[in-house]
């Protein structure tokens, strides 16, 4: 009789262009087109920004220290264009309408400090809101400064080697693979729980508000069917249209990384290759179903509780954030999985999933976390299965 | 068959409810305490105003709500111990019966023969004899969405009849058609009574009663006012037609 009740339902809801807009097309298209964007915008960007003539203003006649420097400097390490203003005032002015994009301003004693060997102070004005104008600065002044210094070195006769007592490395001894699955593995349990929720909510509210709604669900219950046998069968296809909108959306990510080389790095997209193993989507699978059964067993008591689509909507919509924000908490690096969050619902798949990447999990907290999800998920069901059993809340 | 022995229905109310009825009370007796019984091959109406209790009593007969006391039996059947099996005896058809938009007529009489578990042979032959008794064949393909009023009508009147049930209960089955399309539903409730099944049907209008039944009662407040035969119900009329007749009943 499930089986049945889930073919039909399945059927029905296939046939819905609203659930097959989230189920399907939204999960699998939203990647490779918000990627492509993003990719094509930023390169795009680094072109232009490297293009883009710099004008440095700077106060004084042509004929000082710093515009000399900065002629020197090759074309390559982008334009620029040496602007001279003969005070401050008129220098910031020109800095706040955008006609400089860089301003430097020395002490009085420049000259004298450079002279006498002493730090001489340069101040670099700009807009920190536009992009890559800091950076840019700091090009130049580091060859600038380099420069200087090496003359010095030359000037008092001494090995600049010497000057430095340690010749330091901080070495990163974790792999990369653990490197991007403890700081960026949050990001796949993420997309999936996001995609999961929206994709068991419509079928969720259609089968049952909108069974009631379209006064479909009183004939049902006068059929030899029992009432939890109708709500398994219905369940299966609010949990698989979850579970089929997550898995699309790690299609979707899937396509982007392998069609539209949105990783250059060959490195990164050989562990990304490597991560993307059948081991890996099992085990992410295994807590991933347990969670997807728990979204659906919050949300068919809503469903059934109540009495047009649009109330059911309205709840079941800002639930969304309330789901997904604990996703968000594995994002952050240094919270790890141990006894006390693998307690914790949705924040333990996350955990879970990212020591997964990692390869650093250990077996415990992954069946502490499955178990705990295999909890929270019958009780969900067991509500839901309480809700559906109650007379006022199954006919309008 | 069907046996109804002292049956009752409260329902809880919420605070909202009890401040649309106006009352402090917190149960609301739906059904009170009613009795009857409605033998195969007659057609038994249930008469009253909106609000009267017919719906919970049909919904009561078909399983949907449970009674908090009294007993029911359909075909032989406690309904109340067995629901399950009971069920598979009813026929339930009301006025307000939705059917799934985006299936097709055939998918739904298909979904609903096999909960009823028919077998296929009996299925084939009893699709046959409803899709030609309905003039059902030019639509059967069609989602039901695209379908007129009385073609979707029809298909309520098929899904209904699949599984050949004894005992068809009807919630005021006309209630908001056309007299084009409320004739197949007079059509099926004669077919019924000759085909020997036990037929219940909840209705407001006299004249529909007047056309159709056998026995009567009339339930206002949840309690049954008038029970017996539709003769009898005409014979000791006091008022001059059906329709006050009724109200008479109703209001005394």
């Amino acid at each position: 009789m499930i089986y049945k009740i889930f073919k039909k339902e399945l059927i029905d809801t296939l046939r819905d262009r609203r659930t097959l807009m989230t189920m399907l097309i939204i999960p699998i298209l939203v990647f490779p087109i918000t990627l492509n964007i993003f990719v094509n915008l930023s390169a795009s960007y680094e072109k232009s920004a490297t293009k883009e003539t710099m004008k440095i203003g700077i106060i004084g006649n042509k004929k000082q220290y710093l515009a000399d420097e900065l002629n020197e400097i090759p074309e390559e390490m982008g334009n620029k264009k040496l602007i001279f203003f003969r005070d401050s005032i008129s220098l910031f002015r020109s800095l706040q309408n955008d006609s400089i994009q860089l301003g430097i301003v020395t002490g009085n004693a420049f000259d004298l400090q450079l002279k006498t060997m002493f730090p001489a102070e340069v101040k670099w004005y700009f807009d920190a809101s536009e992009i890559g104008r800091k950076e840019r600065a700091e090009l130049y002044m580091n060859i600038i400064e380099t420069k200087a210094q090496e003359k010095r070195y030359t000037d008092l006769q001494v090995d600049g080697r010497k000057i430095n007592p340690f010749n330091t490395e901080y070495i990163n001894v974790a792999s990369d693979k653990k490197m991007i699955g403890k700081l960026a593995g949050g990001i796949l349990p993420y997309i999936f729980i996001a995609f999961g929720f929206i994709g068991c909510m419509y079928p969720a509210i259609d089968l049952f508000t909108g069974e009631k709604e379209r006064g479909t669900i009183e004939t049902l219950l006068t059929t030899p069917v029992s009432r939890w046998q109708i709500l398994i069968g219905k369940m299966l296809v609010v949990i698989l249209s979850g579970l089929v909108a997550a898995t699309c959306s790690l299609l979707g990510l899937f396509i982007s990384i392998e069609f539209l080389n949105i990783v250059e790095n060959q490195e990164l997209l050989k562990i990304i290759h490597e991560v993307l193993s059948f081991s890996f989507i099992a085990t992410l699978f295994s807590l991933l179903i347990p969670l997807t059964v728990f979204f659906a067993g919050v949300m068919i008591p809503i469903a059934v509780y109540a009495k047009t689509f649009k109330e059911a909507q309205s709840i079941i919509t800002p639930l969304n954030i309330v789901m997904v924000l604990p996703a968000m908490i594995g994002f952050f690096p240094g919270i790890e999985l141990n006894f006390k969050t693998a307690c914790i619902p949705v924040v333990n798949v996350v955990l879970a999933t990212k020591e997964l990447i990692a390869g650093t999990l250990e077996l415990k907290y992954l069946l502490l976390s499955f178990s705990v999800m295999i909890l929270l998920a019958a009780t969900s069901v067991f509500v839901s299965f309480r809700q559906f059993g109650k007379e006022t809340n199954i006919l309008n | 068959m069907i046996q109804v022995t002292n049956l009752s229905k409260e329902f809880t109310l919420t605070r909202k409810q009890r401040k649309e009825l106006n009352t402090e009370e917190s149960i609301a007796n739906a059904v009170d305490n009613i009795s009857f019984n409605c033998k195969p091959g007659s057609v038994f109406s249930l008469l009253g105003p909106n609000g009267a209790g017919k719906t919970t009593t049909l919904r009561m007969l078909a399983t949907i709500y449970t009674p908090t006391s009294g007993s029911i039996e359909i075909a032989g059947i406690d309904a109340i111990k067995y629901p399950q099996e009971a069920r598979k005896k009813i026929g339930f058809l009301t006025g307000s019966t939705g059917l799934y938009a985006r299936l097709t007529p055939i998918e739904i009489i298909d979904y609903f023969a096999s909960l009823y578990n028919v077998p296929n042979q009996q299925r084939e032959e009893r699709k046959k004899y409803l899709f030609e008794l309905l003039n059902m064949n030019d639509f059967l393909n069609k989602r039901i969405g695209k379908l007129s009023t009385g073609m979707k009508q029809k298909v309520s009147i098929c899904r209904t009849m699949i599984h050949d049930p004894e005992v068809v209960i009807f919630d005021e089955p006309t209630s908001g058609l056309d007299v084009i399309t409320a004739e197949n539903i007079i059509k099926l409730i004669r077919d019924c009574k000759e085909q020997q099944k036990t037929v219940i049907f909840s209705s407001h209008i006299m004249s529909e009663v007047d056309l159709l039944c056998d026995d009567l009662a009339i339930i206002h407040q949840g309690k049954i006012k008038h029970q017996g035969s539709m003769s009898d119900f005409r014979k000791e009329m006091i008022e001059s037609n059906l329709t006050a007749e009724f109200i008479r009943i109703v209001q005394s």
